[in-house]
């Protein structure tokens, strides 16, 4: 059983690791995601050049984020950065997951930031489908 | 994969903007509705400082692949880089414009990587991220 703690500078060490929920993608996950961002490409929805419909590409960024909820409580965070790889197209029906690991925590201007690394694979394949680094700064209580 | 020629794509060259009008709606959709969130809970937004929730800064990632997949097609969803500085706080209600410039073009292997400088503005023209894109032509 996970003991939750609220996360907080001092809370997360350099080297902790996270692991996601698995997801399977759905079509109303992508439905969703197209009307929040407002892009309705016809790739998602009707065919693509990879055979069959693709999702966009940053559909799976929250789950690499919320990854640290399954640990931690997370009331408030500032994202600062983000970098991605896109390995892979996504499509709906893959089961997914990312793990990830904090690789640095720094305090600049005296505010805190950690920087996690992170990997989407689909599982049932091992396929990695993107990577990427992201970095939040904590808020102040 | 069939990508798009390197030559049809010039340095310097200005992409399309994209308007971006945001909604609560969408911000829910996106974040997921929860209380005591920055993003979907008002009160606690104005608790943290802002004067109404914050669109989560991923949001704004999506329309860089948006602008990028316009270009690049197939050489952006497979083989795509960003890498994304959130600078300023997106609000519900605000108004953002994608920009893009082509910046270089740099030999891969047998293909040529095409890099974009972009940047997103809101209504007030503040800069709200900032960062680089690329991804595969054909050479």
């Amino acid at each position: 059983m996970i003991e939750f703690r609220r996360i907080s500078y001092d809370a997360v060490q350099v080297g902790e690791q996270f692991t996601s929920n698995d997801l399977v993608v759905k079509p109303e996950d992508l439905d969703t995601f197209a009307y929040a961002v407002d892009d309705h490409h016809p790739w998602y929805f009707e065919d693509s050049p990879f055979g069959g419909p693709i999702v966009h590409p940053t559909l799976l960024a929250n789950q690499a984020l919320m990854m640290r909820h399954n640990k931690f409580v997370v009331d408030a965070g500032l994202h600062a950065a983000m970098q991605f790889e896109f390995i892979e197209p996504i499509r709906v029906g893959m089961r997914v997951r990312t793990r990830g690991k904090v690789v640095d925590k720094y305090e600049k201007r005296g505010r805190h930031y950690m920087v996690t690394e992170f990997v989407t694979t689909e599982e049932d394949t091992g396929q990695i489908l993107l990577r990427g680094q992201f970095t939040q700064m904590f808020f102040p209580d | 994969m069939s990508l798009v020629a390197q030559q049809t794509i010039a340095i310097d060259q200005d992409l399309p903007s994209i308007d971006k009008p945001i909604s609560q709606r969408q911000i829910d959709c996106y974040s997921g509705v929860r209380p005591r969130s920055i993003h979907t809970d008002p009160e606690w937004a104005r608790k943290k400082g802002f004067a109404a929730p914050l669109a989560q800064g991923m949001m704004s990632s999506a329309y860089v692949s948006q602008m990028m997949v316009a270009l690049l097609g197939e050489g952006f969803v497979k083989g795509g880089k960003m890498n994304v500085k959130f600078i300023k706080p997106v609000l519900a209600g605000d108004t953002l414009t994608m920009h893009g410039r082509v910046r270089e073009k740099q030999p891969e292997g047998e293909r040529t990587r095409v890099v974009v400088e972009f940047w997103c503005e809101n209504q007030d023209g503040i800069k709200t991220m900032v960062g680089e894109a690329s991804g595969l032509a054909s050479s």
